[in-house]
């Protein structure tokens, strides 16, 4: 894999289409579970592996699943490893499992993985896939930690559970605090994202322009 | 359709890729399950950990067949605590699909007389898609000061208040609350029948 090929991927998952912030995927989790970062970041992270592992297998095997019968073989393979991370957390990390509850099944069916699995790793060499869904997987735990660290420090007045202050505001805990919270951060994202482009697009543009005059002289 | 024709159509190499998928995935579940499956003295020590903050000593009290069902549920286990505590796990019924709760319950003691109970914890539950609406406030009606003076009235717990009934309900979840006050309410009859030998 070259350099440029390298940057692309990474960029690609983590910025330009990040998964919770531009292409607003898997908000169940991203809504339920950023009330505190530790979970917020736990589920970015199981996220990761899962999306790291199922990327691997199905690009591994993409030349021998049929087409036809794609999405079931993809569910089982993500199932599977949905079903492993369950398994270790519930042996070695029980108040992460308890605090899932019924989002970490529900990973199964999260449509960041699948769509990754369906739009790249079938599509892909295996390293490629692996580094698309480790660098999605990234963009969607930096995305959930934000929001969760936001709505901790608010909300509860704590940081990864170390107390800052007294002061609360409780609607920033609950489902409308999230939805609030998680618009307002795409919405800085995107404005940030955006402003970065233009920047970089006016550069290449005066480069380009002064090479122009340069060779009209 | 020949069998040779068969054996190289899509259909088949379509089962076939299916069913091997489906067999490595679950082997390979097996062999995690074998690894990192939690025993039951694990969950003891979890359950303990989570209502005390430590570990604490304790015995387990063997459950005579007749009380480990009842009209509300099952008791599972019995533990006593050197502190004068009894620890019981109890299986609610009559949840949301008919499903099930089971807890793990603090009944506390001073100088040898059922005071009420110290603290409630969720073990696990099947069938109930609302678990997540039942925070500490729900739970925190069990060890209340005023569940304690009804507990010693002989009431139990259900849905509304009555004459008979301290009434626990999150609103929305009336089956799965139904679940936890049949848990409850299995210990409490343990408790009356066998602890406080039919007081």
């Amino acid at each position: 894999m070259n350099k440029a090929k390298f940057k692309s991927i990474t960029s690609n998952g983590i910025l330009k289409n990040n998964p919770t912030l531009r292409l607003v995927l898997g908000t169940c989790p991203t809504l339920a579970l950023t009330a505190s970062a530790f979970n917020a970041v736990g589920m970015g992270v199981a996220i990761i592996f899962i999306l790291t592992l199922s990327n691997t297998i199905i690009s591994l095997l993409r030349k021998i699943i049929p087409d036809e019968v794609r999405i079931p073989a993809y569910v089982m393979i993500i199932a599977t490893l949905v079903t492993i991370v369950r398994m270790f957390l519930e042996k070695f990390i029980p108040t992460l499992y308890e605090a899932f509850g019924v989002f970490l099944p529900l990973i199964v069916v999260n449509c960041v993985i699948l769509a990754r699995a369906e739009s790249f790793a079938s599509k892909n060499p295996v390293l490629d896939s692996a580094l698309d869904g480790f660098s999605t997987g990234i963009g969607c735990a930096i995305a959930m930690g934000i929001i969760g660290i936001i709505r901790e420090i608010l909300g509860s007045g704590s940081f990864f559970g170390i107390k800052l202050y007294d002061f609360r505001i409780e609607f920033f805990t609950s489902p409308a605090g999230a939805f609030f919270v998680y618009g307002l951060t795409i919405a800085a994202f995107n404005a940030t994202y955006k402003a970065v482009e233009n920047y970089i697009h006016k550069k290449n543009f005066a480069l380009q322009l002064k090479e122009l005059t340069k060779e009209a002289k | 359709m020949t069998l040779k024709e068969f054996l190289k159509s899509k259909t088949f190499i379509c089962i076939v890729v299916l069913l091997v998928i489906a067999l490595v995935c679950g082997g390979l579940l097996a062999i995690m399950n074998d690894l990192l499956a939690v025993t039951e003295e694990e969950k003891m020590q979890r359950a303990i950990k989570k209502i005390y903050g430590g570990n604490v000593d304790y015995e387990e009290i063997a459950v005579a067949e007749e009380y480990k069902t009842n009209e509300f549920g099952s008791v599972d286990g019995v533990y006593a605590f050197k502190d004068g505590n009894y620890l019981i796990k109890t299986t609610g019924g009559k949840g949301f699909q008919g499903g099930t709760v089971t807890l793990w319950i603090v009944a506390e003691y001073k100088d040898g007389a059922f005071e009420g109970f110290k603290s409630v914890a969720v073990d696990s539950y099947e069938k109930q898609t609302l678990m997540s609406s039942f925070d500490d406030n729900f739970t925190g009606v069990y060890s209340s000061d005023r569940s304690d003076r009804g507990v010693k009235e002989g009431k139990n717990f259900g849905l509304q208040n009555s004459d008979n009934e301290i009434g626990n309900i999150v609103s929305g979840a009336t089956r799965t609350s139904n679940a936890f006050n049949n848990a409850v309410n299995a210990a409490l009859y343990y408790i009356r029948n066998v602890l406080e030998g039919g007081k």
